[in-house]
């Protein structure tokens, strides 16, 4: 019985750290789908809307508000709306001037843009961890034996069904929006959607917006879980999504979903049952190990050579 | 002073010292090197002030076997290029005693210099345990080791007899070293270890860690890292009702785990060095230094106090003034100091430095336990 609780324990957490992967690792791999770039600034903009809900927050609390729906949903805006116009405004500055030049430029150009915001961040706000307040607090527990019970907190409640409305959200708009129909023949042929009037370059904007709405989300969702920030903790966060996007098959939004949750619970089992120690080694050799016998991950679709 | 300047005096010094030299020695060169200038100065003055006042009431006791204490200071600036430079000045002036260097870094390519050229050092701040790792004769500290803390902290531990303890690490050389001492003194004293396993620094979910942590149904959890890990710890063990006090070396005493983990750091035991200038033997002392205008509360004033006096104390020991009696000597013998009981081990390390457990507050305060 005790055995139980401990697994589902770890499996709450699993698939909490896991909807976090996939809410980042939409971001990438619309990215990808689109233009079949990797964005290694995305996780950078996920540390940016932390920060941005970080402060949002601390101005509220300044003015005396604290009303919490009224905070949250505060904070969630101010997040998205400066998230979504950094990844614009990236998109604009570092990707489309070196749109469809040989596919590495864009590449390094991203990796710039990463360094670039990392530092900026380290210079206005101080390289130092910042607290997060925890607004949301308490859980409740279940199957109390002496020793062990299993607890889940609303805090972790409240990330898997964000995660899981979001998603919902977003299938729905690729599937019966106009946008998500262009985005879709963007991302079948992008010079063949040209020529039938698809605003190809919005399109390509629109993607990037979306991407950086949702790593804010997820900012604002992981500041308050975990309870502090600081410039670097978009790196790591990013990295593990990226890893999720393409256990998943990147390029596919549902492979993102499933690709964080693997990977989320993955490395919670590890650690649970092994060692802390062997979870990066895990999580990691499981990618590899898809790339050798899927290389196009696990929900993603093999590439039609375009004649 | 200015560079220039300085150079002018010490070429009259070396000058004087040559004139000087044919006849009988009158008086005992201490060299003092740290850094005067740079990013960590202020450590640097805490190392000045304390050696200068043990030179000065040497002298005013009537000195070493009748001789006067003489130091002679040089800036480091805490760069090793730089070190080098203030060793070969010693060499050149004829020090052969030197208090010094502050930075573990610094210390160790002149602790080369001075082995090779016979001048005996001791270390009032290095804390790195690979200076004293390469079997040199001249070589000592008056301040401990990184690797001294776990046992400090393990021995506490066994003192409230604990049934079982898990110890954490974050994988890096500072934090696994200390882990893996505590998990040997506590094996040694009978405790069981439940858990010993490493984290990835940089992590921010520990759930899983927490969740294992509360199977395992530990009393106490030692965390061997730095702070900003094991704030976040802290934190989520307490958001998921995980009963242990937890521990870490002096990584973690600084106020910034506040930040971090909030409320939940009140509780939490660290290891750090003790406040000297609090001990009711060295009140006098400290009024010695009030008097003066200095501050004798920094960490290196008492220990660069006790590194000069040691110097003093084996030169009478040893009745010469040849560093490799005084080593012996020093190695030989046990002094009273005003960081303690100083006895040395062959390398050259202190047989035990004292680091303190205290309790830390959600407020940034700490208070001593034991």
């Amino acid at each position: 019985m005790q055995d139980l609780l401990y697994f589902i324990q770890q499996l709450i957490n699993g698939l909490t750290i896991g909807s976090t992967y996939a809410l980042i690792a939409i971001g990438y791999t619309m990215v990808y789908g689109i233009i079949g770039m990797i964005n290694f600034a995305h996780g950078e903009i996920y540390m940016i809307g932390a920060y941005t809900a970080l402060i949002a927050i601390t101005g509220l609390a300044a003015l005396g508000i604290a009303w919490l729906p009224l905070v949250l949903i505060v904070a969630l805006i101010c997040a998205m709306l400066v998230s979504s116009s950094m990844g614009w405004a990236v998109e604009r500055v570092a990707y489309r001037p070196v749109r469809g030049k040989h596919r590495l430029i864009p590449l390094i150009s991203a990796i710039g843009m990463s360094i670039f915001l990392q530092n900026y961040v380290h210079l206005a706000q101080g390289s130092r961890n910042v607290g997060f307040p925890a607004l949301i607090e308490g859980g409740f527990q279940f199957g109390a034996t002496d020793s062990f019970q299993t607890s889940i907190s609303y805090m972790q409640i409240t990330i898997f069904i964000t995660t899981l409305v979001c998603m919902t959200i977003l299938s729905l708009f690729i599937s019966r929006s106009r946008i998500g129909r262009a985005c879709r023949a963007v991302s079948q042929d992008l010079g063949m959607a040209n020529l039938l009037g698809i605003d190809t370059n919005r399109i390509i904007s629109a993607t990037f917006v979306i991407g950086a709405a949702l790593a804010a989300v997820a900012g604002l969702l992981l500041g308050m879980y975990y309870g502090s920030i600081d410039p670097l903790f978009g790196f790591i966060a990013g990295l593990k999504a990226f890893t999720a996007a393409v256990l998943g098959g990147i390029g596919s939004i549902p492979g993102a979903m499933l690709g964080g949750l693997i990977l989320g619970v993955a490395e919670s089992m590890t650690s649970g049952y092994l060692s802390g120690e062997y979870k990066d080694v895990v999580s990691f050799g499981l990618l590899i190990l898809i790339l050798l016998f899927k290389p196009t991950g696990l929900l993603g679709k093999p590439e039609v050579e375009k004649i | 002073m200015s560079t220039p300047v300085k150079k002018l005096v010490t070429a009259i010094a070396t000058s004087v010292a040559v004139m000087g030299a044919g006849h009988a020695a009158a008086e005992i060169k201490i060299g003092i090197a740290g850094p005067m200038t740079g990013p960590v100065a202020q450590y640097g003055d805490m190392q000045f002030s304390g050696a200068r006042m043990a030179i000065e009431q040497i002298n005013a006791d009537g000195g070493v076997k009748g001789e006067k204490l003489v130091g002679v200071e040089y800036d480091d600036v805490c760069d090793p290029k730089q070190a080098v430079t203030v060793a070969n000045n010693m060499v050149n002036e004829g020090v052969r005693f030197v208090v010094g260097h502050l930075c573990s870094s610094s210390t160790q390519p002149a602790s080369d210099i001075y082995e090779d050229e016979g001048i005996l050092m001791v270390t009032p701040a290095s804390t790195s345990p690979d200076i004293t790792e390469r079997g040199y004769e001249l070589v000592f500290r008056t301040i401990g080791l990184d690797s001294m803390q776990g046992p400090v902290a393990a021995n506490y531990l066994i003192s409230q007899s604990p049934e079982r303890v898990a110890v954490v690490h974050d994988k890096q050389q500072y934090g696994e070293g200390i882990a893996t001492a505590v998990r040997d003194t506590l094996e040694e004293g009978g405790v069981e270890v439940a858990m010993f396993e490493g984290i990835t620094a940089g992590d921010k979910d520990f759930s899983s860690l927490v969740t294992k942590l509360r199977q395992a149904d530990v009393d106490y959890v030692y965390y061997g890292g730095y702070h900003p890990e094991l704030g976040l710890i802290l934190r989520q063990a307490k958001q998921a009702d995980l009963d242990a006090t937890f521990m870490g070396p002096e990584g973690v005493g600084n106020k910034d785990i506040n930040t971090i983990a909030g409320e939940a750091a009140e509780g939490l035991l660290v290891t750090l060095p003790p406040s000297f200038d609090e001990k009711e033997e060295n009140q006098e002392l400290v009024k010695a230094f009030e008097e003066k205008g200095e501050d004798p509360s920094g960490p290196f004033v008492l220990t660069s106090y006790a590194a000069v006096q040691l110097i003093a104390e084996g030169i009478e020991a040893a009745d010469s003034t040849d560093p490799f009696d005084v080593a012996e000597a020093l190695r030989d013998g046990t002094f009273q100091t005003p960081i303690g009981t100083v006895e040395y081990d062959s390398k050259g390390d202190m047989e035990s430095f004292e680091f303190v457990v205290y309790e830390w507050h959600s407020d940034g305060s700490k208070t001593p336990v034991n």
